[in-house]
Order: structure tokens, then sequence, then C-alpha cells
């Protein structure tokens, strides 16, 4: 696949004393589905500003598929931006909306056919005389999600896309988003504070700290092996135990037990990661505990979700948290609360955290 | 349940004020101007009389008088112009000013608000004297004018037309800026943006976004500052020449001067409606139009 259809070089850009973003480096191919997410502040969102061409980096470049577009107005470039207000013009009706941007280079015949296109594609026709103040949020997200796809760019921006819209809606937009950037095959980069919408969305993500990039990888990549305590801990829930090596093995003082990992260690003393859903919750009266590997505890808090239970286990002095999938809906799945437990996990399953 | 009835008049009050601040003096100027002129103190005939009976004592030759003098509608035509020429300069420096202070920073934008109220803390006479002084013949302006040796001698910069519409453009911006601030305060900035992403540059972006969605509070700064000029007897006064009437000073002529009560009534009461009609009708339009388009 050819990487290099946007490429982002050495991007720094700096309000006043702050220093926003700090030399980021990306490359994102053709047709790509791209996240970038962070929390408030981490400069995520000036990074999709300086590829609208809404703030100027102070150094670096942006080439967008052989050109180099770093210093071209937002009206000069190949590329659409979405707001996350939406930024829809009150003044005009969804059909003036959606033809905003071709009126200039088209004939009304031509304008007409285009916003009847785009119109079917998001399944708005019926709106298209409706003022944009009698739209519902929804709504409001198709007709600026079709006004810049009218414009047939080779680059979609899209600023926390979701966000305004409720929670039912946004699983069934999310779902409708990614559809119709396969059918379109244009490449969406999208920025999010929400690490649920991020990997639903994203072929590939990109988690920003402080201005810099410290991951990027498949949303799987990033669950599964986060590099940084940052990642694990932004991203699912996570398990963070300090470890080192003892004899033989691994051990934790905060759990008093052993560990055994499959892999050698550079440090002798290391943060490993273990997610929730890997533990696996057993009765005391089936197992005797194993040397490593496992533990028994004391069930402190349960919350039933429906298809997982999430159970918090005190032991020694730490509190892992678990999510047992309910198998059936017998009660030997069930752990009642202040009940001891037996919790074990796989080898493969305890990731070391570089940093 | 006193409250409530209290609550329930309560928004009445502006009409309150209206009808005796505005209706009230409207038809004693209007019932002035119909009475028969008379050599006296009032120098108008009462227009009911009861002496032999009950009589209507009215007559309409005042009006007849000063539309058929090309003085009195001249002058008013004047004064339309010299408004319409105010104004549009307002506007033209009024709408970057208000746009600029609406969307800098909090702090520089008080700091901005202050500066366009300032002038009003101090007299508007003294104000419009201060460009007397500035403009006469030995004045500051052209003091600097003949020690830069950009002029020889002294220009005539006071006591014409010129002078009248840049003082008149100086006392009124703040009335421009003020209404126009309003409305751009609440302007959405992510517009100007997303204009300019869908391909429009900045001077289509002006045209197909940011003034049709500030034309109310333009039209809210032009009137402000359009009747008021129409109307304006101090300032071409002091700064003007004797080459143009206007309809103000015409008014006061006619008033003080004249003693023509009846005939200065008719000629105020004539220029109040031909200015509110027209806004009176386009406003009602407007507003229906907006219903209509829900803006």
């Amino acid at each position: 696949m050819d990487n290099n259809f946007l490429v982002i070089e050495n991007i720094s850009k700096s309000f006043g004393d702050n220093k926003v973003l700090d030399n980021i480096n990306l490359n994102i191919s053709k047709s790509e589905f791209f996240g970038l997410l962070g929390s408030s502040g981490s400069g995520k969102t000036t990074l999709l500003r300086i590829l609208g061409g809404f703030e100027k980096p102070d150094t670096g470049r942006v080439i967008l598929d052989g050109m180099d577009i770093t210093n071209l107005e937002p009206f000069n470039r190949p590329l659409n931006y979405m707001f996350q207000s939406y930024a829809l013009f009150p003044h005009l009706n969804v059909f003036n909306n959606l033809a905003f941007g071709i009126k200039e280079n088209f004939t009304q015949k031509e304008i007409e056919i285009n916003v009847r296109n785009i119109a079917e594609l998001l399944s708005i026709e019926h709106l298209l005389n409706r003022r944009i103040k009698q739209l519902s949020g929804g709504e409001q997200q198709r007709v600026a999600l079709g006004r810049c796809l009218i414009k047939k760019p080779k680059l979609l921006l899209l600023d926390e896309p979701l966000a305004a819209l409720d929670k039912k809606l946004r699983s069934k937009t999310q779902l409708e988003l990614t559809t119709l950037q396969k059918k379109l095959k244009i490449t969406f980069v999208f920025v999010t504070h929400d690490q649920e919408e991020a990997m639903s969305l994203s072929d590939r993500m990109a988690i920003m700290k402080n201005g810099l990039i410290l991951e990027c990888s498949s949303p799987e990549e990033i669950y599964e092996n986060p590099k940084s305590l940052y990642t694990a801990n932004f991203i699912g829930i996570a398990n963070i135990i300090e470890i080192y090596k003892k004899d033989e093995n691994f051990y934790s003082d905060d759990l008093a037990i052993n560990f055994k990992l499959n892999k050698e260690l550079k440090n002798t003393k290391t943060n490993i990661l273990l997610r929730p859903e890997k533990i696996k919750i057993q009765s005391i009266n089936n197992l005797k505990t194993s040397s490593f590997n496992s533990f028994s505890g004391e069930i402190l808090e349960k919350s039933y979700l429906g298809s997982f239970t999430r159970y918090e286990i005190k032991i020694k002095n730490m509190i892992i948290s678990v999510l047992h999938q309910n198998f059936n809906s017998h009660s030997n799945y069930n752990f009642p609360k202040g009940e001891k437990v037996i919790c074990s996990w796989e080898s493969e399953s305890i990731k070391v955290l570089e940093d | 349940m006193k409250n409530k009835l209290f609550e329930k008049y309560f928004v009445f009050s502006p009409y309150f004020w209206l009808v005796l601040f505005f209706f009230i003096p409207l038809a004693i100027i209007f019932k002035i101007s119909i009475s028969v002129s008379e050599w006296g103190m009032p120098p108008y005939q009462n227009i009911f009389l009861f002496d032999n009976g009950f009589k209507i004592n009215t007559t309409f030759e005042n009006y007849v008088y000063i539309f058929s003098d090309f003085y009195y509608i001249g002058s008013f035509v004047n004064s339309l112009i010299l408004a319409l020429i105010s104004t549009f300069f307002c506007l033209l420096i009024g709408f970057p000013l208000a746009f600029y202070i609406a969307t800098s920073n909090i702090r520089l934008r008080n700091i901005l608000l202050v500066l366009v109220v300032i002038p009003f803390w101090s007299s508007f006479l003294l104000r419009v004297y201060a460009w007397k002084i500035i403009l006469q013949n030995n004045g500051i302006l052209n003091v600097i004018l003949l020690n830069l040796g950009i002029t020889s001698e002294p220009l005539q910069l006071l006591y014409n037309q010129y002078a009248v519409i840049m003082g008149i453009v100086y006392t009124y911006l703040p009335l421009m800026i003020l209404p126009l601030y309003g409305y751009l305060n609440k302007f959405d900035l992510n517009l100007i943006e997303a204009s300019k992403d869908l391909g429009l540059n900045r001077f289509k972006t002006f045209f197909k976004v940011i003034l049709p969605l500030s034309a109310p509070g333009i039209v809210a700064g032009s009137l402000l500052v359009f009747i008021p000029v129409v109307g304006e007897f101090i300032i071409p006064e002091m700064l003007g020449g004797s080459d143009r009437l206007y309809y103000g000073k015409i008014l006061w002529e006619e008033f003080f001067v004249n003693r023509n009560w009846p005939g200065a009534s008719a000629l105020a009461f004539s220029g109040i409606i031909i200015l509110v009609l027209p806004i009176v009708i386009f406003q009602i339009l407007y507003s229906r139009f907006s219903q209509k388009n829900e803006i």
C-alpha cells in the first residue's frame, strides 16, 4: 500500500510559550481511516487544523498526494474539514448548504444532480428544503458530511465527528461512517477524545499526548501490545503491576505472587499490563492456587454490565479489575460480593510495558 | 396575585413609554400643524372654537405651503443625501472595527469597547467645537500641513459639506459600531472557516456568509445613524457653510425666527411620516419574511 498519500513531516507549532505540537511525523495511506486520539490539550485538534489550513505550522511540511500544501490557503486545498459544531450556514436551507462549495464551478443543472446524489447517499433527500434550525443533531451531522463529500475531496478531516450525538445514535452513525468511507475510498483523518470511537472507526490510530505522538498502530495492536504506561491506561481498563526479577521468576510485592513470563526482560524491574478480560476467575473450591500466574483474592465490588460482569478483586495491597463474560444464565458464573475466588491467566497475556 | 398583575402589565411598560414620549408629542405637533397661524402667543388659533356655537377651525394650508415651495423640499432632500452619505461612511468604517472588536480576545475587546463609548462622556457640543478648532485656517491640521510643506497656504477645511460629513461620521460612529458589535459578537467564526474550506476566498466569504448573517446588525446600526442625521441641526450649523441648507436648520428657523409654528409643525410631521413610514413597512415585511423562513 502506498504509505505516502499524506505525509506529515517535522510539524511543530507553538502558541506563545506553549508548545502544542513537537516535531510530528506521520504517514497516512490512501483510503485509510485514520484516528488521532488524545485528551484535551494533546495537540490533536491543532494538528487537524494545520492539515485544514486554518493554522500555519512553525516548522515542517504537509504533503498530500505528492503536492506540498503547507502554505496553501484553505480554499485552495483539495481537502475538506468537518467541524465539531458542524458550522452549517443558518441563513441557507439544506439544499444550499450542500451546494455551497460547488456553486462556483457548476451549472445549475449539475448542481441539482450532485446535490440529489449526495442527499440520496446520506438518505437526506426529504430534508433538502428545510432550514438548518429545523434539523436534529443527526441530520445536521449528515448535512455537514454531505457538504464536504459533494466536493469529492482527496482527504476528509473530521473534528470529533460523533461528539455532538447521543449515545444510541453514535453507535449507529459509527457503523454508517465506516461503511461510507470504505465505499467512497476517501482518506479520512479524524480527531477524538473517545477511545471507543477511535477504536471502532480507525484502521490505524495515533495516540497523542502533550504535542507528541506516543504510538501509532492498529487499534488491536495498541490495545493488546501498548508500548507505554500512558497508552495502556488510556485505552481500555488496565491492571498495571510492578514486578522485579527474583530467582527464576518475577515477583510482585503488591500482590505477593510470582509471575512467569515467556520472554526475557531487559530491566530487572518493570511494569506489566494485564487486561481484565484475560483473567480467568474461578471458585476457590474447585482449584488450588498455582505457584505462579494466579492468586486468590476477595471480591470487593461487582457491577453487572449485561454481557459482562466487572469484578474488583482485592489481593494484598492491590485491587485488580476482572471482566468476566456471562456465558450462560446460570448463577454458577456469578460470584457474590465478599466471596474468595481464584484468578489465573496465561503467560502470553502478560504484556511488558517498555516505559 | 398582586405580583402576577404587576408582571402582566410590566410587559406593556415600553408601550407606555412610547405613548407618553412619542405618540402624545406627535399628536400635539399634528394638532399645531393643522391650526391657523396667528400673531400672538401661542402663534396659532385653537382648532375648536366655541364662540358662536361649536366650530372646528382647521386648515391644511401649512402642508400645501411647504410642499409647494422647493425651499423646504430641497432642504429635506439635501438632508436625506447627507444622511445617506454619512451612514455609508459610518458603515464602511464601523463594520471592520466592529468585526475586529467582536473577534478579538476578551481583554482587548473590553478595552476597545470602552474606547468606543468614551466620547459619550464629554459634551456633544464640545466635541463638535473641538473639530472646529482643529480644522480652522490657523488650526492644528493646517499648521501641521504648512510646516510639513504639503501646502503653501492654509486650506479651507471648514464651512463646507465635507467638514459636515466628517463631523457627523465622527459623532455617530459609536451608534453604528455598538449594534453591529452586538450581532457580530454572536457570530460563529467556524462559519468563516467552513466557507473558506469549501473553496470561497476571503472576498466571496464576506459577501456570501459574513454580510448576509450580519444584515440585521447592519440595518439596526444604519437606522440609528440615518434617522437622527436627517434632523441633525448642530453639526451643519457649526461646521457647514451657507452653500447648502439642511432640514434641521430650516425647521429651527421656521420655529424660532419666523415664529411660524403651524408651518414648522407641518414640516416636522411630514418629515417624521416620510422617514418612519417606510421603516415601519420594512420592519413588518422583514419580520414576516424571517418568520416564514425561520431565520
